[in-house]
């Protein structure tokens, strides 16, 4: 018998008894949902960084309100209201999230009971404290999200999330990451990207902090973006917040950029 | 995703998803356990794309997701194989087919990554030469190359215990 014969004989062998199973379909569901929140958080720091040609960060506050031109669009100054935020009807409240996010039809919890999302921070209890910062404020009527990733956003970086309760595992309503060193730095580099962009820092708690809508493909900020704080806390320290889209939708324009500040004003270092 | 889309993403997983397990164990050499992670995770690229590549040949779109995933898995994998493989089995074998079946899967498991999923998608899923050039992104004389380097390195090994290959 030829040897490829023999080969493809010996592979038939080999895996003739192997097969998927039934749970493949959710398994893979399942993935889709947990890389979900990665790149959500991927995408919002990322579209810090590259910024160039893309659409003013500022809309006005008035409803109906559409994106100014270049040379038209407010600068706001320091100190002054920001106006960044479009006032969109509040969202009835769901159990849903994003709507880039699939849902999946047969969700449920993972079969085996393990966690589906990253631990790399361990037990945060409240969240409130980690990567050397600790959030004072938080909006009413969250929890932590019971996940994080350590260095997923340069090194050294931490980030985790709060969700409001009956949100799917993978969905978020806050989410914060902490920038260290290197991060640090690349965090800066976002900041002086923003400022091209047209964007001025307003003062929140005395600092200077860039508030913005981050879209979600690379280096755009759009109209319905991500609202997004970004600052730096301290020499080698930055911090991003970001409230998802639904639930700021659920809060209204003027209540986003109002909750995010107090995120920011709340936030001390702790060493 | 429309629910169409979901719908018709449950029917390919049913279709094909014990060929690209399958495929996933040959090329990677991994078990059945770890394949099915590595499937998993590929087909999370697929799921993602699913809406856009479901009306254009997502067969072969995954398969070639599945073949790459389980050709860096190999290479992770590199170490662990060639001190668990490197030797054939102590055991003494009654069946001289079970014998040879062994010698040759371990042989195939020595091989280079590429040059396995060569020999995988050529003799195993009897792709021709351009098919598997083109899941591949080679050329089909690499492809020939590959599989007839793959081939003599397995003959020169193993022939001593069939003495008929050839």
């Amino acid at each position: 018998m030829r040897l490829e014969e023999e080969l493809a004989g010996a592979m038939e062998a080999h895996v003739a008894d192997v097969h998927a199973g039934p749970s493949m379909g959710a398994a893979v569901r399942r993935r889709h949902r947990a890389r979900g929140i990665r790149s959500r958080t991927a995408g919002a720091a990322l579209a810090t960084a590259v910024v160039a040609g893309a659409v003013p960060a500022y809309l006005a506050l008035d409803a109906g309100a559409t994106v100014p031109s270049e040379t038209a669009a407010p600068a706001p100054g320091l100190g002054a209201p920001s106006a960044l935020w479009t006032e969109a009807p509040p969202a009835p409240p769901t159990a849903t999230a994003d709507p880039d996010t699939t849902a999946d039809p047969d969700a449920s919890p993972s079969e085996d009971g393990s966690p589906a999302m990253p631990q790399d921070l361990g037990d945060l209890g409240d969240g409130r404290r980690f990567g050397g910062v600790r959030f004072g404020y938080l909006p009413e009527g969250l929890k932590w999200g019971e996940w994080s990733v350590k260095n997923t956003f340069g090194t050294t970086s931490y980030s985790t999330t709060w969700v409001e309760p009956g949100l799917e595992p993978g969905m978020y309503s806050v989410q914060a990451v902490v920038y260290r060193d290197g991060a640090a730095r690349q965090a800066a580099e976002r900041m002086k990207g923003y400022r091209k962009q047209g964007s001025e820092a307003v003062v929140i708690g005395g600092e200077r902090v860039h508030l913005v809508r981050a879209g979600e493909a690379v280096g755009k900020i759009t109209e319905d973006g991500t609202p997004t704080a970004l600052w730096t806390e301290a020499p080698g320290l930055a911090v991003e917040v970001m409230l998802s889209p639904d639930y700021a939708g659920r809060l209204g324009g003027k209540e986003t950029e109002r909750e995010l500040r107090r995120i920011v004003e709340g936030l001390e270092p702790t060493g | 995703m429309t629910e169409e889309d979901e719908a018709a993403f449950d029917e390919f997983l049913a279709a094909r998803s014990t060929a690209l397990l399958r495929t996933a164990i040959l090329v990677c050499g991994a078990s059945a356990h770890d394949a099915e992670d590595l499937v998993q995770h590929a087909l999370e690229k697929v799921y993602r794309h699913w809406s856009r590549i479901r009306h254009d040949n997502p067969e072969s779109y995954a398969r070639r997701t599945v073949v790459n995933a389980a050709i860096s898995a190999s290479r992770r994998r590199r170490v662990i194989q060639e001190i668990t493989f490197a030797r054939p089995p102590e055991t003494l074998v009654d069946d001289p087919d079970v014998e040879l079946r062994d010698a040759l899967l371990a042989e195939l498991r020595r091989l280079p990554a590429r040059m396995r999923a060569v020999l995988v998608l050529r003799y195993w899923e009897d792709l021709s030469e351009a098919e598997t050039a083109a899941l591949m992104g080679c050329s089909a004389g690499t492809v020939k190359s590959q599989a007839a380097r793959g081939l003599a390195r397995i003959r020169e090994r193993v022939g001593t215990l069939e003495g008929v290959f050839g």
